[in-house]
C-alpha cells in the first residue's frame, strides 16, 4: 500500500497519514478536530480541563469536565463522518471518568499520554477494553515506555493497544523527557522510532496484529512527513501547524503568539506538573522565572502530580487564560517549529499543501 | 537464595545502583533514583521472579526496599 494515501488502525481507515495531536487546554476541541477529520486526517479533541473553559462553567471539576467532553464529542460527530479521537492524560485526577465517557460516546480512538497506561483506571475494566469499538493508543517518548506498556498489557490483559504514538523531543507542551536529556543523541524522534518499532515487532508477531506507529514532535511540512514514513512510521502526529488555522479552537491572540514568535522565543519551562514543557516565551513566564508566585485558587486538584501548595502558578488556569486570549495571565504551549509559522490558513488549505509537499518528497525518496 | 538477597540483586540490576546503597531503609524513588518507568519495571520483575501477583494498590505502598522484602515474605 502507498503509505502517503493513509493508514489503518485495525478496522479504522484514515485517508491521510496525518493525526492532529490533541492540544490542551481547549486548543483542539470539536472545531479543529472535526475540520481535520473532514479533510481526511484523524482529528483529536483534547479532554483536559474542559470545565475550566467559560462555556463549561469556568470552574473545572469532574462533572463539568465530563459534560464538556460529551458535548465536544457530539458536536464533532455532527460536523463530520471522519475519524475522531480524544486525547486523555493519565495524570488527570479524573482520568477514569474521561476514558469512560469517551468510550461511552463511542469515539473512534483514545490517545493516552502524560503517564504510562498500565493499570486501568476506576470505572474501566478489561471487558470494556476488549468489547468496545474504541481503539487505544498510548503516547510514549521512549522505546522503554513502549516496551513496559505492551509487556504490562500482554501479561495482565492478554490484549495489546491498537496503535502507538511517539512524541519526540521537539514536541509542544509537556515532554516525556528529563530536561537535561532533551538534546541527547539517543533522544531524536528517528532513534526513538527505530527503538519502538523493534519493541513492537515481538508483540506484532505474538498477537498476529499490525501495530501502526504514529510519530510526532517537530513535524512541520510534507518533507518531514515523507521522511518519517520512509523511516518506518505509518503516520505522523502534528499539533503546532493546526494551531495556525481558522478552525483551531484557541483565541486569535493565542494563534498570533505563534506568528509573532522568533526562534529564540521558543523556550523550555519546568512545569509545576513535574515535567519540562515547551512554550512561547512571554511576560508571564519571565515573571515566573524571576521567582514571582501567582495566586492559586485551586478548587479541585485536577492533576494527580500537582503540588498546588508549592507550585508557583496554576498551569490549568494559565493555559485556559491563554486559550481565551488573556496572555497576560497565561502562556501558550507550542512545538519547536512554531516560530516558522507566518499566517493563519484554513485546515483544508493546510492539508492540501501538506499533501502536495508529501507527494513530491515521497517520489524523490522512492528513487 | 533468600528473599532479601534476591530483592537486592534485582534492584541493583534494574536501577544500576551500588549494592551498598540498597539498604532496607532505602527509598526507591528518593534514595535510589527510580523513576516512574523503573517502578513499574521493578514490580513486574518481582512478580516474575517470585511468581506472585502484586496489585497496583499494593505496589503503590512499597516505598522502601524493606517494604518490598516484607511484602514478598508475607506472600
Amino acid at each position: 500500500m502507498d503509505k502517503t494515501k493513509g493508514f489503518r488502525i485495525g478496522n479504522l481507515e484514515i485517508n491521510l497519514p496525518i493525526v492532529q495531536g490533541g492540544m490542551g487546554v481547549g486548543i483542539s476541541l470539536s472545531g479543529l478536530a472535526a475540520s481535520v477529520a473532514d479533510a481526511g486526517g484523524l482529528g483529536v479533541i483534547s479532554s483536559v480541563g474542559l470545565g475550566m473553559l467559560d462555556k463549561y462553567g469556568g470552574k473545572g471539576g469532574s462533572i463539568a469536565n465530563i459534560e464538556g467532553l460529551r458535548a465536544e464529542i457530539r458536536k464533532a460527530r455532527e460536523l463530520t463522518s471522519g475519524v475522531l479521537g480524544v486525547n486523555i492524560m493519565t495524570a488527570l485526577n479524573d482520568f477514569g471518568a474521561m476514558l469512560k465517557t469517551a468510550i461511552q460516546e463511542q469515539i473512534d480512538i483514545v490517545f493516552i499520554g502524560a503517564g504510562l497506561i498500565t493499570k486501568l483506571p476506576e470505572g474501566v475494566d478489561l471487558n470494556m477494553l476488549t468489547t468496545t469499538k474504541t481503539k487505544f493508543a498510548p503516547i510514549v517518548s521512549s522505546p522503554r515506555a513502549a516496551d513496559l506498556i505492551f509487556r504490562y498489557w500482554d501479561k495482565h490483559y492478554h490484549h495489546i493497544p491498537d496503535a502507538i504514538v511517539i512524541e519526540g523531543p521537539l514536541a509542544g507542551g509537556h515532554l516525556g523527557f528529563k530536561r537535561d536529556t532533551l538534546d541527547e543523541p539517543v533522544n531524536t524522534l528517528e532513534e526513538i522510532l527505530k527503538g519502538v518499532k523493534s519493541v513492537l515487532s515481538f508483540f506484532e508477531e505474538k498477537y498476529k496484529q499490525i501495530i501502526p506507529v504514529i510519530a510526532g514532535g517537530g513535524v512541520f511540512d510534507g518533507m518531514d512527513i515523507a521522511s518519517l514514513l520512509h523511516k518506518g512510521a505509518d503516520a505522523v502526529q502534528m499539533g503546532t501547524r493546526f494551531v495556525a488555522t481558522e478552525e483551531c479552537d484557541a483565541s486569535d491572540e493565542f494563534k498570533q503568539s505563534y506568528i509573532s514568535s522568533k526562534k529564540e522565543d521558543i523556550v523550555i519551562i519546568n512545569s509545576p506538573v513535574g515535567l519540562p514543557g515547551r512554550a512561547v516565551n512571554c511576560q508571564y513566564l519571565e515573571e515566573v522565572r524571576n521567582g514571582e508566585r501567582k495566586p492559586i485558587n485551586c478548587l479541585w486538584k485536577c492533576l494527580k502530580t500537582c503540588d498546588f501548595h508549592q507550585a508557583p502558578y496554576c498551569i490549568a488556569r494559565a493555559l485556559t487564560n491563554a486559550q481565551q486570549g488573556n496572555l497576560k495571565e497565561g502562556f501558550a504551549f507550542c512545538g519547536a517549529n512554531a516560530y516558522k509559522i507566518d499566517g493563519i490558513v484554513k485546515v483544508k488549505e493546510l492539508i492540501e499543501s501538506l499533501k502536495q509537499e508529501l507527494n513530491t518528497a515521497w517520489e524523490k525518496l522512492q528513487k | 537464595m533468600d528473599i532479601t538477597a534476591k530483592v537486592k540483586e534485582i534492584i541493583v540490576e534494574e536501577l544500576g545502583v551500588d549494592a551498598s546503597e540498597v539498604t532496607v531503609e532505602a527509598k526507591l524513588i528518593e534514595d535510589l533514583g527510580a523513576d516512574s518507568l523503573d517502578t513499574v519495571e521493578l514490580i513486574m520483575k518481582f512478580e516474575e521472579e517470585f511468581d506472585v501477583e502484586i496489585a497496583d494498590e499494593e505496589a503503590e505502598k512499597l516505598a522502601t526496599v524493606g517494604d518490598i522484602i516484607n511484602f514478598l515474605k508475607d506472600k
